[in-house]
Formats: C-alpha cells, structure tokens, sequence
C-alpha cells in the first residue's frame, strides 16, 4: 500500500520584508520588487508531514502551487527537502485571483496530476491569511476537510485520527482517505534540505499547466473568477510610540509603575 | 562575466543560514563559555551534507565544490565563527586523502569524516615554526613495513578530539605524509592551548613517541608530503580562514546596523549621524570587497584552477578578509558604545575569534610573502 500525497503550497513575499512593503497610490496594489519570497511558513509543515507520512507508508509526494513563472523557486525548494515531483499552475489568466478563484486551478491541477489519497495544506498564508483555499479547495473536490490540525495519527493506512487545535481546547476526529488537511505549526518541525536534495533538485523537472491544461473556465479562474474584490488597500499608520526606560531593573520597575499610573493604564 | 550565485548556491545560503540561526544563535555563548567541543552540531551539519561539501559522493560528501564550501563557512561564521573554523582545520584532513590518498584510504577515512563519525586533524606545525615547515624535526623512520614516528606537533586545531590524524614527519631528508589513529601506541594527546578565540575548538601540542604505523598510512607519494600538506593548506586552510573572516564580519556588520537604527541619541536613531555613517560604509565597503576576493578565489578552484596557480588569489582573500574582520569588529564595538563588549551582543566575542585568525593557515606575513614572490616573478 502506497499513498499518493498532494501537497499544495504558495510563494509568499518573506515576512521578515514586510516593513519594507509599499503601496501604489494609483493602481492601490502591493509593491513587491525586491522583497524576496519565501515558501509560505505553515505550508513548509505541510510538506514535512507529507514526506513523514510517505517515509512511514511509502508512496509518492507531489507539490503544487500556482503563481507567476518565478513561483518556481519554491517549488525548487520543496523538491530540495525530498518532494518526489512538483507542478506548476501558471498562466496569465490565474492573474488576480482570490481564495475561491485560486481554488478552482488547484482542484484542476490535481485532477490533472490523477490518483491522489491525501491533500495537504498550511493552514493559512501570511500575506492573506484567510485560510479559505483550502476548504474551498475539498469542496471542489467533493473530499471532506478538517482545518488546524497539529497532529494526524494513524489507525490504519487507510483511517486517521487528527487534532484539530482550536482556542480553548482540543477537538479529535476519526477520518477515512480521501481527506484534505490544512496544518498548522508544531504539527512537526520541518526539515532544512540536505546539500544533496539541493543539487537534486535542480535535476528534477517541474511541469507547467496553463488554464487548457487543467481545462478550467475562464469565468472560474483570476480576477473574473472572483466573487471578492479588493476595493482599496491601505498603510496602517501607527500612532504608537514606544518609550524606554534603562538603569537598574529595581528602579526601572518602580519608573514603569508610576508611568503606567500617570498613564492611568493601572 | 557573471557575478550572480547559481539556483543552487541560493537555496544552499538559505538552508545554512537557517540552519546556522536555528541551531547556533542561541548555543553560541554557552559554547564559547564551556568551551566543549559540539560532537552533536557537527553531526548535523555533516548530515546536511556540509561537512563533505567538497568531497565526491561515492565517498559520502555532497560534491558541491570550492564556491559552495565559502558560503557554507560564510553562513556559519556569521553566526558562530568557531564551527567555521571547524570546517577550515576539520577539512584539511579530509581534502589530504580526497587529493592524495589511495582508494582504501578514501573508503576507510574520507567516507566517515564526510559523515563527520569520525574527526580529524591536521599536523605540520612544530615549535621550529609553522612559518617555516621545512625545519621540523618529527621523523618516519622506515623499520621493515612499518613507520617509526618520533616529534611533537604544536597548535594542532581539533588535536584534542580527533580520532585520525594527518601528519608531515621527515623521513631521512624526504617529507612524508601519513595517518595515525588515535589509540595507536605512542601517539599521545599533550595540553590543550588557552587561546582567546575559537573557544570550543580544541588546539592541542601531539606527541609521538616511537608510535608505529603499517607502511600503508603513507598519503601520496613518498617524498611528496609537505607538497600535499602545503596544497591543502593553501585550497582549504587559506579559504577556510578568509570564509570564517569574511562571515565574522558580516555578522557584526548587520548587529552594528540593527543597533544604530534602533538606538535612540538627541530624539533620533544614531544611524542618522554623519560620523557614524562613515563607519558603516567603510565596513560596508570592506566587506564587499572581502567577497569577492573570497569568492573568487574559490570559483578559481572549482574552475580547476591548482592552489600553486592561484597561490596571490588565495593569499589576498585571506590577508584583506582576515584584516577586514579585525577592523569591522572593533567597529562595531565602537557603534555598540558600552554594549560592545558585553557577551550578549556578540560582537566582541567575534573580534576574539578573528584575532585567531591572522595566524591561522599561514601568517598574514606569509600571504604577503606569497603575493610578493609573484609580483617579482
């Protein structure tokens, strides 16, 4: 028994740029010249999982992700952990797509790739953070999916047990394959790629599919394909000013209580 | 003409930059405290593939070449320069029998220090001068099929823990290469060194006395061996520590930078005044430049370019970047003000390491020697 492994990713402008982020005042888009992109952090999760998952059971990992053509570096990365294939959904069609019109492609892609047991996703990403994609994503697959989930355990080869982490607790689900699961951290620790996978990586080849490739709609795809609009986008301006205090912690915790009370914050 | 980093070399910065802010940020001090050498971080990184990054596969290293190995010691020696300097001694031993050994020799050392199961050192020095290897005075003397070692090695890096050793001793007026195990009789392991820097890499005097070893622990020709240990010294040593140099550098470059936007002098951050400025950008500048003489070099080397060809290369890389990381640390002790020499920051215990540095793979007197000699040629 071997397990065929979906996972689907999405490149990201590295958080740790975010400050340096600007805005178009005219077309209201985000600037994203010179800020590099990064694998999206809890999609990294789900990449281990699938490689823990395949390593235990045997099987095939495959990654997917849709974007620009330069969204093949993080699929290049993906493969550098030990990701046995990738495929890259690109097409200027996709172009301005939200949750829902970026969903319609990935369930295409992965009907397109064939047989699959498991999907896996991050939970959310960090520039949009809905976490829609992947519900949206099992829907138009007609699979079922559990969302924060931290771990999977498995009863069978067939049949898991997961827990979903929520805010004041803990909620257990027994589920049979297919399913798509969205992860979130300390579901695992990922794997940093070897030297090898690195140089491997570049061997492997990554394919490409455009909208007839998938055979997607255009009225399901990019900016047509979205039910949502972004109508404008502003810079949070924070009005917030820090203040600092040095000296010894004794007389610092003393200044700090009668700043806080002049402040009357206590 | 072509400056860029492949694909590869991109993904290769960022796993160990990762790696080097996930693992050593936060063992750094601790490690520089106690002063133990990391047998466990070392393994990991050799199962990274970074210890044999450019030892061929067949024998357990990842084969990724001169220009990897300078990104792998950069990345790390921002963070904790003593690793780095791990991988500048650790890796003379392995590139001596990955240049120079017998297939057997491969199998049986390279492959376990590319796995990192095993460690090992590299002994020239004596007290007769490290500057001058030719005047040593530990013998081989060849007794039926077996060496007969006689001598003492000084300032060994990774004496104190290496399990093989890789050693030049004289036999009759010839310079042999050889290896010793550790636990051969005879062999001992004398007082570990008290250096400022590089504080969990053991640096130990070697004593053998009478040790025997089989014919078969030669490396390379017979007569040939300060050639073999100056070729590694040169390709591995040299690089090694102008890598080391060139990521102690930049890891207090950008603390001095973090420090000077986030302090706060007359209402503003320090990194508005002018003065301070001119600090940043000479480091700046310096750093730069350090580069590319490291990377250079190193791409010379994967090019297939010999150390005895590119002797000024390797030699300026590593007096300009070994210099640079003296003045960019004290620098940045100075933009640090009162917190520059507190351990927290980090920064002084970089400046620590890179005083180790100006002697390290050769004097800077030496590199200018060698630079000399070509300019007269």
């Amino acid at each position: 028994m071997s397990l065929n492994i979906v996972v689907c990713i999405k490149q990201v402008p590295d958080p740790e740029f975010f400050s340096k982020i600007t805005i178009d005042p005219v077309k209201q888009t985000i600037r994203r010249e010179g800020i590099p992109t990064i694998i999206n952090p809890l999609d990294k999760y789900a990449l281990e999982e699938g490689l823990r998952i395949k390593e235990r059971f045997s099987g095939k990992v495959t990654v997917l992700s849709m974007g620009p053509p330069n969204a093949r570096e993080v699929l290049e990365e993906a493969l550098a952990m030990g990701i046995d294939d990738a495929a890259l959904l690109c097409d200027g069609m996709f172009a301005g797509a939200d949750t829902l019109a970026t969903a319609y492609p990935l369930a295409g892609g992965i009907k397109k790739l064939g047989n699959f047991d498991l999907i896996l996703c991050g939970n959310e990403t960090v520039d949009g953070a809905t976490g829609q994609v992947g519900p949206q994503l099992a829907e138009l697959l007609g699979i079922p999916h559990i969302t924060f989930v931290n771990e999977i355990k498995w009863t069978n080869e067939r049949e898991l047990i997961v827990n979903r982490a929520l805010e004041r607790g803990y909620m257990k689900l027994q589920v049979s394959l297919p399913v798509l699961i969205s992860v979130v951290k300390g579901i695992n620790e990922p794997r940093l790629p070897t030297v090898l996978g690195i140089m491997e990586a570049a061997e492997k080849d990554i394919k490409s599919f455009n909208a007839q490739d998938i055979d997607v709609s255009e009225a399901n795809v990019g900016l047509d394909g979205s039910p949502t609009r972004v109508t404008g986008v502003f810079e949070h301006q924070s009005k917030r000013k820090g203040e600092m205090l040095e000296g010894l912690p004794e007389d610092i915790v003393k200044r700090a209580i009668k700043r806080l009370r002049e402040l009357n914050a206590i | 003409m072509d400056f860029s980093f492949t694909r590869q070399q991109e993904m290769l910065i960022n796993m160990v930059r990762e790696f080097a802010e996930k693992e050593l940020a936060p063992k750094a001090l601790d490690l520089d405290e106690k002063g133990e050498f990391p047998h466990d971080i070392i393994k990991k990184m050799a199962q990274l593939g970074l210890v044999g990054i450019v030892s061929p596969k067949e024998y357990g290293g990842s084969d990724m070449g001169h220009v990897a190995r300078m990104i792998a010691i950069e990345e790390v020696s921002r963070i904790y320069p003593p690793l780095g300097f791990f991988f500048q001694a650790g890796q003379l031993a392995i590139y001596m029998f990955q240049m120079f050994g017998t297939d057997e020799q491969k199998k049986n050392c390279l492959t376990p220090l590319c796995k990192a199961e095993k460690v090992a050192c590299t002994a020239v020095t004596e007290q007769t001068g490290g500057s001058d290897p030719s005047a040593m005075q530990t013998t081989a003397k060849l007794v039926g099929d077996d060496y007969i070692l006689n001598g003492r090695k000084v300032f060994i890096t990774l004496g104190g823990v290496a399990d093989i050793c890789c050693l030049v001793a004289k036999t009759d007026d010839k310079f042999n290469a050889f290896y010793v195990e550790k636990g051969t009789p005879g062999y001992e392991i004398g007082r570990r060194e008290n250096h400022t820097g590089m504080r969990c890499i053991p640096v130990n005097e070697l004593i053998f006395t009478d040790c025997r070893i089989p014919k078969s622990n030669l490396i390379g020709q017979e007569g040939r061996g300060l050639v073999a240990a100056l070729t590694v010294i040169a390709g591995i040593g040299r690089m090694g520590a102008a890598g080391i140099a060139l990521g102690a550098s930049r890891g207090s470059y950008e603390a001095a930078v973090k420090f000077a936007k986030e302090r706060e002098l007359y209402g503003k951050p320090i990194i508005n005044l002018q003065g301070l400025q001119f600090m940043l950008a000479d480091m700046n500048v310096d750093i730069e430049a350090a580069k590319w003489l490291c990377y250079y070099a190193e791409w010379l080397l994967d090019q297939g370019k010999s150390t005895r060809e590119i002797g000024s290369e390797i030699s300026r890389a590593k007096v300009f970047s070994s210099e640079v990381a003296i003045r960019t640390n004290i620098k940045a002790i100075q933009i640090l003000g009162g917190y520059g020499t507190t351990s927290e920051y980090h920064v002084v215990r970089r400046l620590k390491d890179s005083i180790e540095l100006l002697s390290a793979g050769g004097t800077q007197e030496i590199m200018r020697v060698t630079i000399g000699r070509n300019i007269m040629a």
